[in-house]
């Protein structure tokens, strides 16, 4: 399966062992006879799981990114700027000559170009592309991360099903959460970036950063003192907690089983990231997105239905993508990170067999103008911008949708906000009509029932 | 003699129809401000505003067939109000000493006596501690722009002084409004600070210099009217169309960033400018106010003036109300209206006689907070349990009984730090930008942001992490740096366990175990737990009380 041309054709260098890792390896009986076939022992357990459903890794890109200089160029235009665009593995579609590597994939890949939302406030929007709804009144919509959690999660697993890797929540803190749905499917956030960490670090801090804080009992305390203090804990709440019906409460004693699940796991080694080669560290890139794709495999081969990588900013800029000044020097690096992280991402999933079981998702919270603007910027646009949908559930090589020359606006296949969410269940197996209770009383839909779904590039 | 009569009917019938208009027009909170209050009103002590807060509650908790809770125990008054208004518990000899006054109006007067020797909630300190970090928060939206870090001392000054010395309200957001920028701006970079020249100029920062975030923030604080979503359309479910959005915008128009790095550099400000053109478009649009009137523009009077005139308006209604409606909410955990900025026709007040009421007596005395704090917490409605204690007290908007909020951060580290009588080190990491922030405050702080919904505060895995495992709590309930744990665990004599235990609560819950608890604590801290040691026995007690919900939330 993973033989050398597998590499090649990707323009990928082949994964060396380290000695070291060799031996780990060996030690867990994963590695098999032949030098290279050692990847495809690793495939095992997750991969060919009967029970295995459909996992989500949706890659966030915070700010809004512009189509115009990523997935729908205008060379020649213009508009355009002074990109090229390039060939990729699925015929006919063109992108940035700064997505080289995610290129090849583009025949795993469906763009689309003709995503129309008309929010164009970051707060608004944000909110609308990770719920389906607007935000109204007395409603807690969830996030889709949260809905997919409840949808494909199971209750006793020791890691959460919703985890948010490096997160900018601030435009609107409550698309990251799990609304009316409640405190079991909120997600476990690592690296949360809303908040200027005061003590320094920066996005390129991952190694601490990327970490669950506080996962372990400090080492005054033994086990067993450990284990008695939470049983006091319990027994002492009881009946505040009965006696006090609401959220609040609730959540924080749903927070507290969930932290001691943690602790006591197994699968909190997911997190233990050097357990990886330093070749493949590599592959995804030394930051933050890069390593956080790599946390997203591992916590996906461990069973998690919903990872999200955000990527806002590189070196402290925490939301990169709203290049209202520079857009073109900014778009570049953001690409070249972005390039790494999600094409070692596919080929480290496809390597592991996961990847006819993983949709990933690419998407920000709009688009960017096509205009630029006096700083060699460009502005918020919802009006006409580019999604993409890969893996497991879609039939790659397609592009859905376009737009007008001058990228100005939609002129085939307007998508909208619960059209693409409406795709993606579909694509993850999840019927999207299906009803939840609400906080107001009345069953609410995962996605409103006007949407219209992109079916032709499902795979039943 | 007949025609006089029929002249008097019909005057009467002229005069009835006009009084009915009025009437009707008043009924719908959701018009804009008429000119002018009907005269003659009885201007209400905070007293007889409690009783009325309570007789428009009970009437319509009555007319809805549902039971109230009963009043909580002075114990439960005590750590609520403590919280709502120091930010913080109380000591375990303040509990000691408020459970066994006798005094029947204890409670009053645990919030503000008129005399002046007694020491008060709202003369404390920890009132203007707290209230500077309740309105900070509101004010300053959260922000990485590096500029508002350094004017945030300044805000922090100017602020903390106009709390201090119990500014009216219309005053301070008067001020606020109307503060000089421009090449005057405080920039801070090397000078000592002076508290006479500090002056807000991060609220401006904050919002990036822009007109449309001014006209946004502004209008959310100030009149409770969220209008963002006119920003690019019109507004899908209230009445804001994107016209009148920008007309509001153009009172900032006149604001500017100068130099390079937009609003990192100094502003810069056409102080009469008064129009701009909708951005995208061609149109330009003049400065109007939200009820559609067009401004009297006087030539001494400079534009953003002429705005915050007309929102600290006498008559501008939601003025008044948006600021009775985050007060409200900030003690009952919801407000009247829900959520407190977004008021328009599909979101309607739980009981809009009573914030009419609320917004006309504040009004009448002179938009005094501490005056609206005396009625809030003076009322019956506020002293009632958090403990559901039947059925039909499901509905939070009916307040029938006392909503169970979650803390913000500084009040959960403060409490924190009250509770274990941690030995912190007090050394700021930067004096100059804020005097009180240490480090082991500022880690703190960052790991548990403020949410906005406090009715439904989510205690995140991260935080539980933080709280059983964290290395300020390790500390804390470490008897080498807990001054609490030491006191009670070494100063043995005259103190049995069950005394311990007692003090334990007190320091923490802010009331007595129940006999229950204290049974089969007293039992785990005499066997000595895991580590068969008394004093590691009562640090795991500590450790159980610190971390539970009743600890972590205001009830």
């Amino acid at each position: 399966m993973a033989g050398s041309s597998f590499y090649a054709s990707r323009g990928l260098k082949r994964p060396e062992l380290s000695r070291r890792d060799w031996l780990r390896l060996a030690s867990a009986g994963v590695v098999g006879a032949s030098a290279s076939g050692w990847l495809e022992a690793l495939a095992s357990a997750a991969a060919t799981d009967p029970q295995r459903r459909r996992s989500c890794i949706l890659l966030w890109m915070t700010g809004g990114p512009s189509q115009m200089d990523t997935f729908d160029l205008k060379p020649g235009h213009a508009n355009g700027g002074p990109y090229k665009d390039i060939a990729t593995s699925a015929p006919g579609t063109r992108i940035s000559e700064h997505l080289p590597k995610i290129a090849r994939y583009m025949d795993r890949s469906v763009i689309v170009r003709s995503m129309q939302t008309k929010e164009g406030d970051h707060g608004q929007a944000t909110f609308l592309m990770r719920t389906g709804y607007r935000p109204q009144g007395p409603v807690d919509y969830p996030s889709i991360g949260a809905l997919v959690a409840r949808e494909l999660g199971n209750e006793t697993s020791e890691l959460p099903s919703f985890v948010s890797i490096a997160p900018y929540r601030f435009f609107n803190p409550a698309a990251f959460g799990s609304g009316f749905l409640g405190p079991q499917f909120a997600p476990l956030i690592v690296a949360d970036m809303g908040f200027p960490n005061p003590m320094g670090g920066g996005a390129n801090d991952y190694e601490q950063s990327l970490k669950v804080q506080d996962l372990e009992t400090s080492r005054e305390v033994s086990k067993a003192q450990a284990d008695a203090r939470i049983d006091l804990l319990r027994g002492l709440e009881k009946k505040f907690v009965m006696q006090h019906p609401g959220a609040a409460p609730l959540s924080h004693q749903t927070a507290y089983d969930r932290a001691v699940r943690l602790m006591r796991s197994a699968a909190s080694r997911a997190f233990n990231l050097e357990e990886e080669s330093e070749v493949l560290r590599d592959s995804y890139g030394r930051n933050q997105f890069g390593q956080g794709c790599l946390l997203a495999r591992r916590l996906v081969e461990r069973g998690v239905p919903f990872v999200e990588v955000s990527l806002g900013g590189i070196d402290n800029n925490a939301i990169g993508w709203d290049t209202h000044q520079q857009n073109f020097d900014i778009v570049k690096r953001m690409s070249q990170v972005l390039d790494s992280g999600w094409a070692t991402l596919m080929m480290d999933l496809q390597t592991r067999g996961l990847l006819d079981s993983t949709l990933i998702v690419w998407a920000g919270e709009f688009g960017r103008t096509p205009k630029i603007n006096p700083q060699r910027g460009r502005d918020h646009f919802p009006d006409a911008w580019s999604t993409v949908l890969a893996g497991g559930g879609i039939k790659g090589g397609q592009v859905i949708g376009k737009t007008s020359p001058d990228g100005m606006k939609v002129v085939e296949r307007p998508v909208s906000a619960p059209d693409f969410l409406a795709t993606v269940c579909l694509a993850l197996g999840i019927d999207y009509l299906k009803q939840n209770d609400s906080n107001v009383g009345r069953p609410i839909r995962i996605v409103d029932k006007t949407a219209k779904p992109i079916q032709e590039i499902v795979m039943a | 003699m007949k025609g006089h009569w029929l002249w008097l009917a019909g005057l009467s019938v002229l005069w009835l129809a006009g009084v009915a208009k009025l009437a009707t027009a008043d009924a719908d909170p959701c018009t804009p401000p008429k000119q002018g209050v009907p005269g003659g009103e009885a201007v209400l002590s905070a007293e007889a505003l409690a009783a009325r807060i309570d007789a428009i509650l009970d009437a319509r908790l009555a007319a809805e067939k549902v039971k109230p809770a009963p009043l909580a125990d002075d114990a439960e008054f005590m750590r609520r109000v403590y919280l709502d208004l120091a930010g913080k518990i109380p000591l375990a000899s303040e509990v000691h000493d408020f459970l066994q006054n006798p005094a029947p109006d204890k409670r009053a007067r645990l919030v503000w006596s008129a005399d002046p020797q007694e020491k008060t909630l709202l003369d404390s300190a920890s009132y203007v501690n707290h209230f500077t970090n309740v309105w900070r928060a509101l004010l300053l939206p959260p922000s990485n722009n590096q500029q508002v870090q350094v004017s945030l001392g300044d805000f922090e000054i100017w602020l903390r002084k106009r709390i201090g010395s119990n500014q009216p309200y219309d005053q301070l957001v008067l001020e606020l409004l109307t503060t000089p920028l421009g090449s005057a701006t405080p920039q801070m970079r090397n000078q000592p600070m002076d508290p006479e020249k500090a002056k807000p100029v991060a609220f401006y920062q904050a919002n990036e210099l822009k007109p449309e975030n001014l006209a946004a923030a502004t209008s959310r604080l100030f009149l409770g009217v969220k209008l963002e979503c006119a920003q690019c359309h019109n507004h899908p479910h209230a009445q804001w169309t994107r016209n009148q959005f920008w007309e509001f915008a153009a009172f900032f128009s006149g604001i500017e960033a100068r130099g390079p790095g937009g609003p990192a550099a100094g502003a810069y400000e056409a102080a009469d400018r008064r129009s701009l053109k909708i951005p995208g478009t061609d149109k330009m649009v003049v400065a109007r106010f939200l009820d559609g009137k067009e401004p009297q523009w006087r030539p001494e009077v400079r534009t953003r003036a002429t705005l915050a005139q007309w929102i600290t308006a006498e008559n501008n209604q939601y003025f008044a109300r948006a600021a009775v409606n985050r007060l409200w909410a900030h003690f009952f955990g919801v407000g009247l209206v829900d959520p407190v900025d977004d008021l328009n026709d599909q979101n309607p007040p739980s009981h809009p006689e009573l914030l009419d009421e609320l917004a006309r007596q504040f009004t009448l005395n002179h938009y005094d907070l501490k005056y609206l704090i005396r009625a809030l917490t003076g009322s019956k409605a506020y002293q009632r349990s958090s403990a559901a204690s039947d059925p039909s007290q499901k509905d939070p908007r009916l307040f029938a009984r006392m909503a169970v909020k979650g803390l913000s951060p500084e009040q959960l580290f403060d409490s924190l730090i009250q509770a274990t009588g941690y030995m912190e080190d007090k050394t700021p990491t930067n004096p100059r930008l804020n005097p009180v922030m240490t480090a082991p405050r500022a880690q703190f702080l960052a790991r548990f942001a403020s949410q906005e919904k406090r009715t439904e505060y989510h205690t995140s895995i991260l935080q539980a992490l933080a709280l059983m495992n964290g290395k300020f709590i390790a500390d804390a309930t470490s008897v080498e740096h807990s001054m609490t744990l030491l006191a009670i665990a070494e100063y043995s004599y005259k103190r049995g366990t069950p005394e311990r235990i007692e003090e334990l609560f007190l320091s923490t819950l802010t009331r007595m175990p129940t006999p229950e608890e204290s049974e089969s604590l007293v039992r785990y801290v005499e066997s000595g737990g895991p580590r068969h040691e008394q004093k590691a026995a009562l640090a795991d007690v500590f450790w159980a009380l610190l971390n539970s919900a009743e600890f972590f939330l205001n009830h």
